[in-house]
């Protein structure tokens, strides 16, 4: 059976190879399939269960010493007299909780608690872009691209890794969203992808008695065409049918925490909504604006403590939601340009620094800890005198999780120029291909199931509901098959 | 090497083409690839036409649409003519846009009366105006050289005091100078109490210098992020930035007027550049620093790039640049002079077409329709700001301080709002905003008249036949209803070559 009969497939082959090659939203097609362009391709350690990636970028540097707290650095409260927060037995109102004996969270992070306590929240500091620009546009460009050095493609980290993977749904119309008014450069260059600020609101307005006419009359303007627009508008119109079945304003949590009334808590209840839709949508970029305090930051109550309570509020939220009951497999990743200045500036605010804290959360993912490498604060410690060093590239984070959980291989590609370092930020697969009765293992149990999951897929389904059948996609191509075979058997004599 | 297999591309497709839209088509499908083959790009003999004309190409880049009136405008005065036309908006009489606009009595208040009251209908004044301005008003060019300056020297009206004191900035800091000269431009921004509010110059003081100015001041207004400062020249310009800050914090008797405070000054001396600052400059010092970044290479260059990306072309040629940036250095930063350079140095049928971003493409269709808008001066919000918000583009609204960016790839894949507000506008659906059908069709009645009117008043005859086919087919064959009138009237306007100018 081929599933590459659709849309979806024909748009993907031909996008990625077009958008690979540096076109910056859409473009002729290219002649033929350059010979460097890497096989669409499944990492052979890949776990069973590929996730959906979250990914989250504080625009305008967040402070990652007020997020995630060195309280035993003394140099920290000297250099922040007023924009500290005090250590967990300080009896301060504003005291920092306690995370593993050296950093803490302020207490109105107190909601990741549960995450992190569960194991599913990781701290990673000292962390970020080892680039020295403090320049908000250069170190966003930088760190979204994740390519230094090649004027020629202009693509982002996630777009280079959807690219360079078969889709988790076969066929999928839509496989990343950016909830944003433009896509944004994390996923330049994904195929199947659009910028869309709200999907609760993703519908052909004007005269409703003539919207079915006029979506005919749009939908051949542009396919007729070989504007650079086609692609967009095939997708816009494609995906305004796929929005439309999704409940996006009535979805209800399945966890105990309540979103956020605020813009990024929506932007998470969307997500939730997308991801428990399983309409194909594996990657989605969400942006937070907004972090760039150089006066009155409110490290303790203000501007940065409201903004830093909402983000804690939405990530506990969502985590309740999506890792309740009949969890999904989600991954997490928040990020932002640089962090700031140690030494608070006299305005109550803080400069532009360097080395920042990230957060991942995920049910795979090895949390309830604070990964680091940690340089200290110590005048000849600090990245020009005056910074945090970034002691773990934070392409070795996101190197890991791609290949791990999402299960692409093809880490020079999405990272180019970079040899990246496992940190341990995942767990180990409970499932691997070919487990096909998801016991961990692949054995002669597993020859049931992958016989059935490749004569009939439904009955598969039917009777392993915990278990994904593209487990028996041993050959990576998206496609379950009898090309899956000499692989499976492979394995099997292996073991 | 990208930028060279465009050149060639575009030289190939510039050199052989006489195909009209196709061509344009090509172009722009050629600005958008990184990697093609050159034989794709090879016109067919079998679809001749005259290239568009350069008048053609000139209405497009210095208006906000094209429209009957100024083409024939263009094709009156001669290319150079009507260049020179729209570099002095104030010969250009333009009463019908000036009394539209004197009910936003705001525009003109002083800071202080600014201030006393609530600043909603203030921001409404402002943001409506802008949309007006660039529907109504003959002076295009001036137009859309105010929306160039927001966007480099962005300011966002939501912060601070801004949303009471915009008016101010809009008026003194940007349209004064608009055409003038940028040294001029810089420097009435950096004396401007909005740009002290946005980047918290306000409070910078001698014992605390706030780098947020400093920083954004050579990075985005002046020398461009690899223009050759250091941390340290962000941190020495911060200190000549002391003082600068707004007469506020006096209650009710705040003029809310910029103002030097020589007691908030680093009177030290100061190294900028590589430019010794003597101590004791006080005010001078901030002078100083423009001074020098005003007449820096750098700044020339990157202002002149920047003109050539906006006006000619997304990738313009290291030629243009260069001769944009001669005439900056030659004329002292005469903006004028920049343009007048810009557009007379290459071919115009090099310059591949540009995407509209959502301002002006709502703009160009309420300019080609002839819609009416009725100005509401003491609303607090509108349906028709409602679709600016709904495409991420409403006037002024860009957070961080890199303004709205000019980039294909962060406008082109959001194409529903664009759809949604030209068919609703020619629907009649935008509260306040009106298109006189009988006026815009002239007696058009059958299908066929009414595709030609359209193609007329949107594309001056030019529209794609394979577009125009499909408009035709949706009107049907005799006499369209209004309803789907209106409706084709709002799919042109959505049409894929109606995207680009």
């Amino acid at each position: 059976m081929s599933r590459c009969d659709g849309l979806g497939c024909r748009e993907y082959m031909e996008l990625s190879r077009r958008q690979f090659l540096g076109a910056t939203g859409a473009g002729i097609i290219a002649a033929g399939v350059p010979a460097w362009l890497p096989r669409v391709a499944l990492a052979s350690e890949f776990c069973a269960a590929r996730d959906v990636i979250v990914s989250i970028f504080l625009r305008g540097a967040v402070d990652g010493l007020t997020m995630c707290v060195p309280y035993l650095e003394s140099a920290y409260y000297a250099a922040r007299p007023t924009l500290n927060i005090p250590q967990p037995d300080s009896g301060s109102p504003f005291a920092a909780i306690d995370l593993n004996g050296f950093f803490g969270i302020p207490p109105y992070m107190a909601p990741l608690l549960p995450a992190y306590q569960n194991g599913d929240l990781l701290f990673v500091h000292a962390c970020g872009s080892t680039d020295t620009t403090r320049s908000h546009f250069d170190a966003m460009k930088v760190m979204e691209y994740a390519n230094p050095n090649d004027p020629v493609i202009f693509s982002g980290w996630l777009g280079r890794h959807l690219m360079t993977s078969a889709p988790m749904v076969p066929g999928s119309i839509l496989r990343a969203i950016g909830l944003n008014f433009g896509l944004q450069r994390t996923l330049h260059g994904a195929p199947d992808s659009l910028p869309i600020p709200k999907p609760n609101d993703f519908n052909l307005q004007g005269n409703a008695a003539t919207r079915p006419a006029r979506r005919s009359a749009l939908t051949n303007l542009y396919q007729q065409t070989d504007d650079p627009l086609k692609t967009s508008a095939i997708t816009t119109q494609a995906t305004i049918d796929l929005l439309a079945t999704i409940n996006f304003n009535g979805y209800q949590s399945q966890g105990n925490t309540a979103y956020p009334n605020s813009p990024f808590g929506q932007s998470l209840k969307s997500s939730a909504a997308l991801i428990r839709a399983e309409i194909g949508v594996e990657a989605i970029q969400v942006d937070i604006g907004g972090w760039d305090h150089h006066i009155e930051m409110g490290a303790r109550e203000g501007i940065l403590a409201t903004k830093l309570t909402d983000l804690a509020a939405g990530l506990a939220a969502f985590h309740a939601d999506m890792f309740a009951g009949n969890g999904k497999n989600v991954t997490v990743v928040v990020v932002s340009e640089f962090g700031r200045r140690i030494e608070e500036n006299g305005n109550k605010g803080t400069d532009h620094g360097h080395g920042n804290a990230m957060i991942v959360l995920g049910n795979h993912i090895a949390g309830g800890r604070v990964l680091t490498n940690w340089p200290g604060l110590q005048p000849e410690q600090l990245f020009e005198g005056r910074d945090l060093q970034t002691t773990i590239d934070y392409r070795d984070i996101l190197a890991e999780i791609i290949q791990h959980r999402l299960a692409n291989s093809n880490l020079t590609t999405v990272f180019p120029n970079f040899s990246p370092t496992f940190r341990g930020v995942t767990e180990a697969c409970a499932s691997p291909r070919g487990d096909m009765n998801c016991d961990g293992a692949i054995s002669i149990n597993d020859v049931p199931g992958f016989s059935q999951a490749i004569l009939d897929e439904d009955a598969f389904r039917a009777a392993n509901a915990s278990c994904d059948p593209l487990n028996a996609d041993l050959n990576g191509d998206g496609e379950i098959d009898g090309r899956d075979i000499q692989e499976f058997t492979r394995r099997l004599l292996d073991q | 090497m990208l930028n060279l297999l465009e050149r060639l591309a575009k030289q190939v497709a510039g050199g052989t083409s006489s195909r009209s839209g196709d061509s344009v088509l090509s172009r722009r499908s050629l600005l958008l690839a990184g990697f093609s083959s050159l034989a794709a790009m090879r016109p067919s003999a079998t679809q001749a036409a005259p290239q568009p004309s350069a008048n053609r190409f000139l209405v497009n880049r210095l208006t906000f649409g094209w429209t009957e009136e100024e083409q024939l405008l263009a094709d009156t005065l001669g290319y150079h003519g009507y260049l020179e036309h729209h570099l002095n908006p104030e010969a250009i009489p333009d009463n019908a846009c000036d009394s539209l606009i004197s009910s936003y009595l705001r525009l003109n208040w002083n800071p202080y009366n600014l201030h006393s009251v609530q600043p909603q209908v203030t921001v409404h004044q402002v943001t409506e105006s802008t949309i007006v301005r660039a529907v109504y008003s003959k002076r295009q060019l001036l137009e859309r050289m105010v929306e160039f300056w927001t966007d480099h020297f962005n300011v966002d009206i939501n912060k601070s005091h801004i949303p009471w004191l915009f008016p101010l900035w809009l008026r003194l800091a940007i349209r004064q100078h608009a055409l003038g000269t940028f040294p001029q431009l810089l420097a009435a921004t950096a004396q401007s109490q909005v740009m002290m509010f946005y980047l918290d110059n306000v409070i910078s003081n001698g014992t605390s210098p706030n780098e947020n100015y400093s920083r954004e001041l050579m990075e985005l207004h002046t020398m461009d992020v690899g223009g050759g400062y250091t941390q340290e020249d962000v941190e020495e310009v911060a200190r000549c930035f002391t003082g600068w800050t707004v007469h506020y914090g006096y209650g009710s008797g705040s003029t809310w007027e910029f103002l030097y405070r020589p007691e908030w000054h680093d009177n030290g001396p100061k190294v900028v550049l590589g430019t010794q600052i003597p101590a004791g400059g006080g005010f001078n010092d901030g002078l100083t620093v423009l001074d020098i970044l005003a007449h820096h290479p750098s700044t020339a260059r990157f202002i002149s790039r920047k003109l050539c990306q906006r006006f000619w072309d997304y990738n313009p040629s290291e030629t243009l640049v260069d001769a944009v940036t001669t005439t900056y250095m030659n004329t002292g930063g005469d903006i004028k002079a920049m343009l007048r350079t810009l557009f007379t140095t290459e071919n115009p049928s090099t310059a591949a077409p540009k995407f509209k971003r959502p301002f002006h493409l709502f703009a160009s269709t309420m300019r080609a329709t002839k819609t009416q808008i009725n100005p509401q001066p003491f609303f607090t919000g509108s349906a028709l700001r409602n679709l600016y918000s709904s495409a991420g583009h409403h006037p002024f609204y860009h957070s961080p301080p890199d303004g709205y960016p000019d980039r294909l790839d962060a406008w082109s894949g959001l194409l529903l709002p664009r759809w949604n507000f030209s068919a609703i506008l020619a629907n009649n659906g935008i509260a306040d905003t009106s298109i006189n059908l009988a006026a815009f069709l002239d007696g058009a009645s059958t299908s066929a008249a009414v595709a030609d009117r359209i193609d007329q008043r949107l594309f001056g005859g030019r529209m794609p036949a394979s577009e125009k086919a499909l408009l035709l087919n949706y009107l049907g064959a005799g006499s369209p209803t209004e309803g789907i009138i209106r409706d084709a009237i709002g799919l042109a306007a959505s049409a894929p070559s109606y995207q680009w100018y």
